[in-house]
């Protein structure tokens, strides 16, 4: 409502202002053109001998280039307003987001210590409680870690460990190392094509990558999971496709979904929990890494799909951080 | 009503997240309950439909339909169920609105363990007590309001509305003290079953609604009149 009414107070601030505007401009064309014609008859009569002089043409176009560069400004100003406007409304979402992520898992493990202080819980029931809140805690930490991941992206700040690896072997093994995290099956993993080439990576940042695919994989299906990685390679670069059967991404929204704190609303998502932030990560490790990432789907219903490209690292080239690392074969 | 009788109620627990509604499913049991548990919003409304509950514990970030959505669906089909909101968010328009919906008590996260069964065990006794009351005297008419107290519809001239469970049981019990003051604590006390060092507002805030219900002009109240501080009366002014 707030934000609503702000919008509208900007854009009557915006008209008002360019109506003054305009006002001037035409004041000031129609004192400049009656002062010229009161200087000719006004000359003419006193004297026709003495050649009029008209006043400086000078003033009057600078005095337009003056207004028309304050109502640029106004634009501007009116643009990096609304952007301001949109940023907020999507922190205030993420915060509101981040709240109910930080005080589920809190109440949770809230629930058993009280569970376990008040009751006489069976050893075996304890074990469990043991194991949910362990589950909870790392589930605090994931969240805790991807926040301060985000403040030192913000500050270009990254403790990167840049490695030399095999590219399919290792993504591969990263990918399925996720999977056990998410405690998935990993038959439901199908891998396909091959590499063949080396890429320097810094291990702890492509995990969080793939574990953010894999887990909104999860959170964003509705029938049994299948998740397919393919791996391809041109002369520069390498392709790891990751796609899913999930229910996809709607069309309008695939060239938002990378940005800090978006999140799809939408009535059939199966899931409503999340930060706006795993593939805003995604996003800005890749591009630390010098590749890009690239999100497909073919509509609601049609499973999503994401392309991150990686340069594969020859020889010849220097490290991304001008160290040339160890090579690392898993 | 005794405590045993509260047990083998049944609760609809209605929590997405896995871990919570692990806990308070364990919880409710041990206190006897019978609980049944949704993870969503769809499989909420799905089992609301077919099933019989005493009460419904309710989580509002819900996949499919929130828990505003849901809260207003069982107060169309029951006007009387009792439901506790139990959620994340603490800002004061969701508090509002939840309780607009119909939500008879709001429970934030994290909340102690020993604070959530006592609300619901009051929310269940109040229940009981309000069904007992009602089959003696269920329609109630004042001024030009008319109050029927089993299916919580309510006229006032010629317009119709329904009550939320809440305000019905703070009518009846303002009107079952008639001519009396009826302190906020006293009310907390009986009607919510609350601590009433907090939550004074929560009383007034239910009172406004109620005048808003029933008074003609409901700055200036000529049924439920403010004592001032003391609390609140209901009286019928000839």
């Amino acid at each position: 409502m707030r934000r609503k009414h702000s919008f509208v107070y900007n854009l009557v601030i915006f008209i008002l202002a360019q109506l003054v505007w305009l006002s001037i401009l035409l004041l000031w064309i129609y004192w400049y053109v009656k002062n010229n014609i009161i200087f000719e008859q006004v000359g003419e009569k006193a004297s026709p001998q003495i050649v009029y002089d008209a006043p400086s043409v000078f003033p009057f176009v600078g005095g337009i280039v003056l207004l028309t560069g304050l109502s640029v400004s106004l634009v501007l100003i009116f643009r990096h307003l609304n952007i301001q406007l949109k940023l907020n409304e999507l922190y205030d979402n993420f915060i509101a987001n981040v709240t109910h992520e930080l005080k589920s898992p809190l109440s949770s493990i809230q629930l058993y210590l009280e569970t376990l202080n008040t009751r006489n819980v069976p050893e075996e029931k304890k074990k469990e409680f043991y194991g949910l809140m362990m589950r909870d805690s790392e589930r605090l930490k994931k969240l805790v870690n991807s926040i301060l991941e985000i403040a030192m992206m913000d500050k270009k700040k990254f403790n990167r460990e840049f490695e030399v690896y095999k590219a399919d072997e290792t993504i591969k093994k990263i990918i399925l190392e996720s999977a056990e995290q998410f405690n998935l099956d990993p038959n439901i993993i199908k891998f396909s094509g091959d590499a063949g080439c080396d890429i320097m990576l810094d291990r702890n940042s492509i995990k969080t990558v793939f574990d953010n695919l894999v887990d909104n994989s999860i959170k964003y299906s509705v029938a049994p999971l299948e998740i397919m990685v393919k791996f391809k390679r041109s002369t520069k670069k390498t392709e790891i496709e990751f796609s899913d059967n999930g229910i996809g991404i709607p069309h309008d929204q695939i060239k938002k979904i990378f940005q800090k704190f978006h999140r799809i609303y939408d009535k059939d998502i199966p899931n409503v929990k999340g930060t706006g932030l795993g593939l805003y990560v995604v996003r800005e490790i890749i591009k630390n890494h010098k590749g890009k990432v690239f999100a497909f789907s073919e509509g609601k219903g049609k499973g999503a799909k994401f392309k991150i490209e990686l340069p594969i690292y020859t020889e010849k080239k220097k490290s991304l951080r001008g160290n040339k690392k160890d090579f690392k074969n898993e | 009503m005794s405590d045993e009788q509260l047990e083998k109620s049944k609760i609809l627990l209605v929590e997405d997240e896995e871990n919570l509604a692990h806990g308070l499913e364990y919880n409710l049991s041990e206190e006897g309950y019978l609980v049944t548990i949704a993870r969503d919003g769809k499989e909420a409304l799905k089992y609301f439909d077919e099933n019989d509950f005493d009460l419904i514990v309710l989580d509002i970030m819900l996949p499919y339909f929130n828990g505003f959505e849901i809260a207003k669906h069982v107060r169309e089909k029951h006007p009387q169920m009792p439901i506790l909101m139990l959620t994340a968010r603490t800002q004061v328009e969701d508090r509002v609105k939840g309780l607009e919906l119909g939500a008879d008590d709001y429970l934030t996260k994290p909340f102690h363990l020993k604070e959530l069964l006592l609300r619901i065990k009051g929310m269940l006794k109040r229940k009981n007590w309000y069904q007992k009351v009602v089959i003696e005297n269920p329609i109630y008419i004042f001024g030009n309001n008319e109050i029927n107290f089993e299916n919580l519809k309510c006229s006032k001239d010629k317009n119709e509305f329904q009550l939320t469970s809440y305000e019905a049981m703070i009518m009846k019990y303002l009107i079952e003290n008639k001519d009396k003051v009826v302190t906020r604590k006293e009310l907390l006390e009986n009607v919510w079953n609350m601590n009433p060092d907090i939550e004074t507002r929560t009383v007034d805030n239910f009172i406004a609604r109620l005048r808003k219900h029933f008074e003609d002009d409901p700055s200036n109240p000529k049924f439920i009149v403010s004592v001032r501080s003391a609390g609140y009366m209901f009286q019928i002014q000839d």
